[in-house]
């Protein structure tokens, strides 16, 4: 019984992984290999042309640099702020309003985003942000579901006599929240930036409307934008897809334990 | 108040952040419900008009059901599949537990862009691998991406590989955080493991399973980047979902009114849904 | 915070205060006007076009001859089809990302225009004014400004196949009129065992022939303060040739651009294709191989002596006003548009029609063409197109589109009912959908 159930698990595992499985072998066939009857299981021969042609015919080198960019931007933004509210919320009980004010936090989590897509875009248009990085940083960056996950946290592993004492010995509130709670709470922080990193790195939508440039391009627009070519290069795409799907794969292959965490935190407490 | 400055201060980037696209952006969605407007020539009153023309609307209504078909084909595979999955994972003796939990959750931090791209090879009408599969085995092919009977499936199949990990990795820390205390008292109350399941396991599940299913019902309305890079949403309008019809009425008709009218009306249907899911919970708690 | 009315009532004008000026910003587009200092050689510029496949190689291939006047400007034809419209919109409002040069539809020009985000191009084009169709330049004037330059249209004709006309011993030179023309579709039908029809018409898709019908007459969608004048004896007119076409079961119900559609290009289904010079094109991508069998008459009357041609389709050239090189991208276009040998070189490989007048004198269009038996197809196609009626367009044209071809559609499929019923609820749907008022009723002809 418990063989079977493996032998199950594998063979499930592997109809999961293989569409990863097609994607890199995709990368490496000739543009008639990709289409033709039979499928070919193995490229022959293993092309590192599509990948050559991708440097050249794309800008993927500065939409990778874009991402990046983007990335720790939203995501250094998010936490940051969200942290540093967090602990306000979690550590200051005497602040007057300050129930209020949370509960507000807590509401504003019922607003979909669908809502306010073209505002945002009004507004960025009128600051003259569209195309440019905070465009793409800003928005979103202040969640309030981040700001109660921190705030959860805080409570329950930042101790009161550690932040008193501190206050005694003339540490300032943002020292405070500098030297003492963000190390306390640097795994939160971390499943937070990380639940952050997979919504920005992978956005199409927002990238499509609002970074209007080839320069200012991101990864998935990129890709996005070969596809819609005349006669659609599928191996450069899928040679471009390859390189765009690496780095989260090989950060989640890493640190596995982190994303699990960040992904979870809200469906346990929330 | 000036003794609690801090506070303040370390709540108010959120605050100035929320304000600026949060607050302001939904009271001017709101004004702009009653509107006609394109972004680029002057802003006109119209009053209820975009409700009516709402009401009349056959893509609305059609992306609408979309939506619910869509949603009906991959959400009851997806959840049972990620709860078996979420059990077995939860086994005592299951071996490579890491290993399965990576394959199923890859789909996951892969950009949809990406996924969509293999799948339109995947799904090719005579050079694709799934139909070549199906001939090997004496069955027709199926126009995937090509046929409006079968552009939704399409869709749902994708949804299927792609949300079943995410779920599971949330029903399995569900499993995890139910006592064993529970499960040894009823084994020695003698209930047997379908009674342990009914009475413990899936009680205790409701918070969880709730919650998967606002984020389902949320993921399905909204959905946009699968549907557009497979099927945008064609072959017609068989695979528009209302999250493709709104950015097509917002950004590419530039419809900004109309959209924004349409927009607050399903947001507000889907918040009553949600509410009416939550109430569930509430009453299953005891 | 207090929550007294007042204070409600100061943030609800704060919002709207706020809403206006977000919204309420009128960019002045000042003419484009050149440096007559500077020469064609010393030009400099580096344009990026916008332009989709064929229309966009076609420029693609006028590159080389426009470099060797203007040696310094460079230019980069971007051929992406893809959601080009979005991308250019969401450009133009944000004033970012625009290309130097677009390419529109003509249909679509009106639209851009009262954008205000093109550049006005009236003091170096009009002198270009009594070169292009009067039809066509009418769309693109806004305000009295110029803001798009004709570049290929689509003058109406019917494309048949000689086989099967002669199998069936239909002559093409008896067709005047509509009439003359649903009669021989019944002939055909009758000679044929009902297996020939006379032309694809897909009962979704009826807004094609309506719009030529209705350029043909001189009927409108919208009148010139933009009010719905289409209820109108013109339109009236128009369903009643459809309703004929429909009622003799002579067309194949066939969505056009389909493959089905394509398909019957080589097939004995269909005998004739009322469309545009264009679809030409079309005919010779798909079927290549039915060289020499097809012929064209012109397009059918309304009434004996009537005019015998229209418009459909066609494009035009932009160019944004946030583009930083409009001395250069306005020398692209002058080549390309306003030239006589650029626009015969477009005609020549792409078949795109020219809508520059001064080209139509040339001998090109004598030449007989092969693919029509040697039939002097150009010719046939450049004539009357000055008496082509002008149709104002607004910028609700392509929605105005939608609702009719959904209206078409869904009265055929209730049996078709009375005319003067489909026009009121059509003039009402579009009253209320766009927002305009309903033009004041000419007196009834009767149809």
């Amino acid at each position: 019984m418990r063989i079977l159930t493996h032998v199950l698990m594998i063979c499930l595992a592997v109809i999961f992984l293989f569409p990863f499985y097609w994607l890199f072998i995709s990368a490496f066939k000739a543009k008639e290999q990709i289409f033709t009857l039979p499928p070919q299981f193995l490229p022959h021969p293993w092309l590192v042309q599509n990948f050559v042609k991708v440097f050249h015919e794309t800008n993927i080198v500065r939409a990778f640099f874009n991402s990046t960019i983007i990335a720790a931007g939203h995501c250094s933004l998010s936490v940051f702020l969200c942290s540093l509210a967090g602990y306000a919320f979690a550590k200051f009980p005497h602040a007057p309003g300050r129930n209020r004010l949370f509960a507000f936090v807590l509401a504003t989590m019922m607003i979909p985003g669908a809502v306010t897509l073209i505002p945002v875009f009004v507004v960025l248009c009128k600051i003259h942000a569209i195309n440019t990085y905070w465009a793409m940083i800003l928005p979103g960056a202040a969640g309030a579901f981040g700001i109660f996950w921190m705030r959860q946290y805080i409570l329950d592993s930042v101790h009161n006599d550690l932040i008193d004492s501190a206050r005694i010995d003339g540490c300032g509130e943002f020292g405070i929240y500098w030297r003492i709670v963000v190390p306390i709470a640097k795994p939160a922080l971390a499943a937070l930036g990380i639940l952050s990193l997979i919504g920005v790195w992978n956005n199409l939508m927002w990238a499509f409307i609002v970074l209007r440039t080839d320069d200012m391009l991101t990864l998935p627009l990129v890709i996005y934008l070969l596809n819609g070519e005349l006669r659609t290069p599928y191996e450069t795409i899928m040679a471009a897809s390859l390189i765009a799907t690496l780095p989260l794969v090989i950060a989640f292959l890493l640190f596995q334990r982190q994303f699990i965490q960040g992904i979870t935190a809200g469906a346990i407490k929330g | 108040m000036w003794r609690h400055r801090h506070f303040y201060l370390f709540i108010s980037p959120f605050f100035v952040l929320f304000g600026v696209f949060g607050l302001y952006p939904l009271l001017f969605s709101f004004y702009l419900s009653f509107a006609r407007w394109d972004g680029l020539t002057e802003l006109t009153w119209a009053g209820l008009g975009n409700f009516a023309t709402l009401a009349h609307d056959e893509v609305f209504f059609t992306s609408l059901w979309n939506t619910l078909a869509i949603g009906i084909l991959y959400v009851p595979p997806m959840f049972i599949g990620a709860f078996v999955f979420a059990i077995i994972l939860n086994t005592a003796w299951l071996k490579f537990r890491g290993f399965f939990r990576a394959a199923f959750f890859m789909p996951v931090v892969t950009p949809m862009v990406v996924v969509s791209i293999v799948f339109i090879l995947l799904y090719g009408e005579e050079a694709g691998l799934l139909n070549y599969l199906a001939t090997r085995i004496g069955a027709k092919p199926i126009p995937w991406l090509v046929s409006e009977q079968w552009s939704k499936p399409a869709i749902a199949v994708l949804l299927v590989w792609r949300w079943t990990g995410y779920n599971m990795v949330l029903m399995l820390a569900g499993l995890q955080s139910i006592s064993h205390e529970y499960y040894e008292a009823a084994k020695i109350e003698g209930a047997g493991p379908f009674q342990r399941m009914w009475h413990i396991t899936l009680p205790l599940m409701r918070p969880i399973f709730i919650f998967c299913s606002i984020m389902s019902l949320i993921g399905t309305v909204y959905m946009f980047d699968e549907v557009f890079v497979l099927t945008q949403g064609g072959p017609g309008t068989s695979s528009t979902n209302f999250g493709l019809y709104l950015f097509n009425v917002s950004f590419v008709d530039f419809k900004f009114g109309y959209a924004s009218c349409m927009a607050y009306t399903v947001a507000f249907f889907v918040f009553i849904t949600s509410l009416f899911i939550l109430r569930l919970r509430r009453s299953g708690l005891n | 915070m207090g929550s007294g009315a007042p204070s409600h009532n100061t943030a609800l004008a704060a919002i709207c205060v706020s809403s206006l000026a977000l919204i309420g910003a009128t960019f002045a587009s000042e003419p484009l006007a050149l440096d007559p200092n500077v020469s064609a050689a010393d030009l400099t510029g580096d344009i990026q076009v916008w332009g989709w496949n064929i229309a966009a190689a076609s420029l693609d291939k006028l590159v080389p001859p426009f470099n060797e006047i203007y040696p310094k400007v460079r230019v980069h034809v971007n051929m992406t089809g893809a959601n080009l419209q979005s991308r250019f919109l969401l450009s133009l409002s944000a004033g970012v990302g625009a290309p130097d040069i677009s390419q529109l539809q003509l249909a679509e020009a009106a639209r851009y225009s009262r954008t205000r985000r093109l550049t006005d191009l009236t003091e170096v084009a009009r002198k270009y004014e009594k070169d292009f169709p009067a039809s066509f330049w009418k769309n693109c004037v806004f305000e009295d400004k110029v803001y798009s330059i004709p570049w290929d249209m689509g003058p109406c004709a019917v494309f048949y196949k000689r086989d099967l006309f002669a199998r069936h011993e239909i002559d093409p030179a008896s067709i005047e009129t509509w009439d003359n023309y649903i009669a021989a579709g019944k002939l055909l039908l009758e000679r044929s065992g009902g297996r020939v029809k006379m032309l694809a018409l897909g009962t979704g898709n009826m807004e094609g022939l309506f719009e030529i019908l209705l350029q043909q007459n001189g009927g409108q969608m919208f009148d010139d303060e933009d009010r719905i004048a289409i209820n109108s004896p013109q339109a009236r007119r128009v369903m009643s040739v459809i309703r004929k076409i429909l009622e003799a079961g002579i067309s194949a119900n066939l969505t056009p651009y389909t493959h089905a559609f394509y398909a019957s290009f080589t097939t004995e289904l269909v005998a004739t294709y009322p469309s545009a010079a264009w679809f030409g094109g079309t005919i010779k991508d798909y079927a290549p191989g039915t060289s020499g069998n097809w012929g064209v008459f012109r397009l059918p009357a309304m009434e004996p002596g009537g005019l015998r041609t229209s418009n459909l389709g066609g494009s035009v050239l932009v160019i944004p006003d946030q583009c930083p090189q409009k001395a250069a991208a306005w020398a692209f276009i002058e080549y390309t548009l306003c030239t006589r040998e650029a626009q015969i070189e477009q005609y020549r490989n792409f078949d795109l029609f020219p809508a520059f007048l001064p080209t139509h004198s040339d001998p090109f269009f004598d030449a007989p063409d092969p693919f029509y038996g040697g039939q002097k197809v150009r010719r046939l196609f450049s004539q009357d197109i000055e008496r082509i009626p002008p149709l104002n367009r607004t910028k609700d044209w392509f929605e105005a589109l939608r609702y009719l071809t959904q209206s078409l559609s869904k009265w055929y499929a209730d049996g078709m009912g009375s005319t003067e019923d489909f026009l009121a609820q059509l003039e009402d749907k579009l009253s209320r959908r766009l927002g305009r008022d309903v033009a004041p009723r000419e007196p009834s002809e009767g149809s």
